[in-house]
């Protein structure tokens, strides 16, 4: 499903070159569970970004579907990121301006979809992540659990080939990120949804299929 | 495209719904005024040129004035003249006219100016200075030693004007004329006028016959002044003039004042313009400060926008719809502010020296400040938004 061939991405800072990874190659399958695991400044959060389609890679080749996305023009990009790929981020990324429905149907209307069918496909991923009671609530009105859901909800809501989660639980307590992995696990199993998830929680593990340990930028 | 304009709108709708209501009618208000201040200025100076225009034909020349052929000091034959424009529709009536340079004397003061004959009740219908008389009474048409005075002429009693006129002659008060021929006549001062209209009060009037007794002259003017039923027609009967076999000088009001107005006129096209652009640019940097502000705000929200597959041209527009929204808020309260100040002024119009002034509104004045209001808050709004919608998602989001 993904194949990352020797993929490096540095940064320049002034003077100062940082290679944050450093010539990675790996495989996910269609279906997987990851998580990617590692110290803060390890590139984790890096290698997300790149498959997510989020930053440009310096070097190396990104295919999805045997597709080379790191070819792809900006619109292509931003195409490719609505339709095949979901992202949950680690701070509550969510639209204050919209409601939590709103913020779920959004990438749908985006599809050109009819505004009706956009309400009805919101009204039922929000009751899937347990939300069905705060469809109109915005995100003041949210906690941080709830914010988070609602992320999910959205990045869900195209039903894309990967999702993405950058540290989903970093802000959350521990009940908040069970019911999140809880969640991503049930999508798992039941949809086949291939999840990459970033964590730095070492029992964050037991929920995903194989666990991918980034050190230095390197596997 | 349609898609992405409905998204666009969505956002744009959201934003305007649930941003901060203070601020969008700050923005609107801020906007009305710009609005208020293109339009008004300009209308103001059409009214001072059509108080100009009108008070041209009112007092100075009719609609048309016909003069002597550049090698000649007199028309010839006026009175057939006169009739054969009365004779045609539409001629409201023609009045023709000697005019001397002079000099008026009284009590030890003195003042140049110009002596104008008129046939009373031909003036009459012809022109309406008659009613800007303040003292005394209009001339007859048999009066020969009586004189009306423009009120720059007079001057006023008691007021220290200087040499610039007589010090405050009187109704009743007798005056000594020197013609520029040399004749020498005194006069009784039968009336006193004072016409808000340029050069008028430095005039002073005489009968025709009592003119022509000076002059040497009869049956001849220096000008024949022509009042048409209908303004607009002027170029038409100037060609019908000439078709009669009237072989003078023929010059429609427009030709006759376009020297003293014209030059009027650009210069305040002038005031207009620097006005017009100064609201332009508080218009740009108001909308550009709003919407700066706004995307620099929501710079997060705009990245994780674009993190979920909105496209950037979507997120733009958003705010180009928002500048929209304000822009035509502020331009209808603005018209309203403005219908206000309008209606005000017509009942209370502006006195000015040269006239009661009301602001004159074109509608071609409008469209264009709306045009140009429009065109310059989408370049203010779009810079700011484009600037923030290009900028990396990653660096959008965290900063």
């Amino acid at each position: 499903m993904i194949t990352i061939t020797n993929l490096t991405r540095t940064y320049v800072m002034g003077t100062v070159h940082v290679h944050a990874l450093k010539g990675i190659s790996l495989k996910i399958n269609k279906g997987e569970f990851i998580s990617i695991m590692g110290a803060s400044g390890s590139g984790k959060s890096t290698l997300l970004h790149q498959l997510g389609l989020l930053d440009m890679p310096t070097q190396g080749e990104i295919l999805i579907d045997g597709k080379d996305v790191s070819k792809l023009s900006e619109k292509e990009r931003s195409l490719f990121r609505l339709t095949q790929l979901g992202y949950v981020f680690q701070e509550y990324a969510i639209i204050s301006e919209l409601t939590a429905l709103e913020n779920v149907y959004l990438p749908m209307l985006m599809m050109g979809r009819k505004k009706q069918d956009c309400i009805n496909a919101g009204i039922d991923i929000l009751n899937k992540v347990g939300l069905g009671d705060r469809l109109d609530h915005f995100q003041h009105e949210l906690s941080g659990g709830q914010q988070q859901r609602v992320a999910i909800a959205r990045a869900l809501v195209n039903k894309p080939k990967i999702l993405f989660a950058d540290e989903p639980c970093a802000n959350l307590d521990s009940e908040s990120s069970r019911q999140v992995l809880e969640l991503f696990k049930k999508l798992n199993k039941e949809l086949e949804q291939t999840i990459v998830m970033v964590t730095h929680e070492n029992w964050h593990m037991e929920y995903t299929d194989r666990v991918i340990h980034l050190k230095d930028g390197l596997i | 495209m349609f898609n992405d304009l409905k998204v666009s709108f969505f956002l744009a709708c959201k934003s305007i719904q649930r941003g901060n209501k203070g601020t969008s009618i700050l923005t609107v208000f801020i906007i009305s005024l710009i609005f208020v201040n293109l339009i008004f200025f300009p209308s103001i100076v059409d009214g001072v040129e059509e108080t100009l225009n009108r008070q041209s034909i009112e007092h100075v020349c009719g609609n048309v004035v016909i003069e002597p052929k550049d090698d000649q000091r007199y028309i010839d034959n006026a009175d057939s003249i006169e009739k054969k424009i009365n004779k045609l529709p539409g001629v409201v009536g023609t009045s023709s006219r000697y005019m001397s340079g002079a000099t008026f004397f009284y009590n030890n003061k003195s003042k140049s100016g110009s002596v104008h004959s008129i046939d009373p009740s031909d003036e009459e219908v012809v022109t309406k200075f008659h009613s800007g008389l303040i003292a005394g009474e209009y001339l007859g048409k048999e009066n020969t030693n009586e004189i009306l005075l423009g009120i720059d002429i007079t001057g006023k009693e008691g007021e220290v004007t200087g040499d610039s006129d007589l010090g405050g002659v009187q109704v009743g008060d007798k005056i000594d004329v020197t013609f520029s021929n040399g004749v020498i006549r005194n006069y009784r001062v039968k009336g006193i006028f004072d016409i808000s209209s340029i050069n008028i009060n430095r005039y002073a009037f005489i009968t025709e016959k009592e003119m022509e007794s000076v002059l040497g002259v009869e049956n001849q003017a220096s000008e024949i002044l022509v009042k048409l039923s209908q303004r607009g027609t002027e170029e038409e009967y100037k060609t019908n003039f000439i078709e009669l076999g009237i072989s003078e000088d023929i010059e429609t009001w427009r030709e006759k004042t376009a020297g003293t107005i014209g030059s009027l006129v650009d210069s305040f096209s002038l005031l207009t313009i620097i006005s017009t652009v100064i609201s332009l640019i508080m218009a740009v940097v108001v909308i550009f400060i709003i919407i700066y502000i706004n995307t620099v705000n929501k710079k997060r929200q705009i990245g994780i926008l674009k993190a979920i597959g909105i496209e950037q041209n979507v997120i733009i527009n958003s705010y180009v719809i928002q500048v929209l929204f304000y822009c035509f808020s502020g331009i209808a309260v603005g018209l309203l502010l403005f219908g206000i100040i309008a209606s005000y002024l017509s009942v209370n119009p502006i006195r000015f020296p040269l006239g009661y002034v009301e602001p004159v509104v074109e509608q071609v004045l409008i469209l264009q400040n709306i045009i140009s209001l429009v065109v310059f808050s989408l370049i203010a709004g779009f810079i700011p938004a484009w600037r923030t919608a290009n900028e990396n998602i990653l660096k959008a989001i965290w900063g």
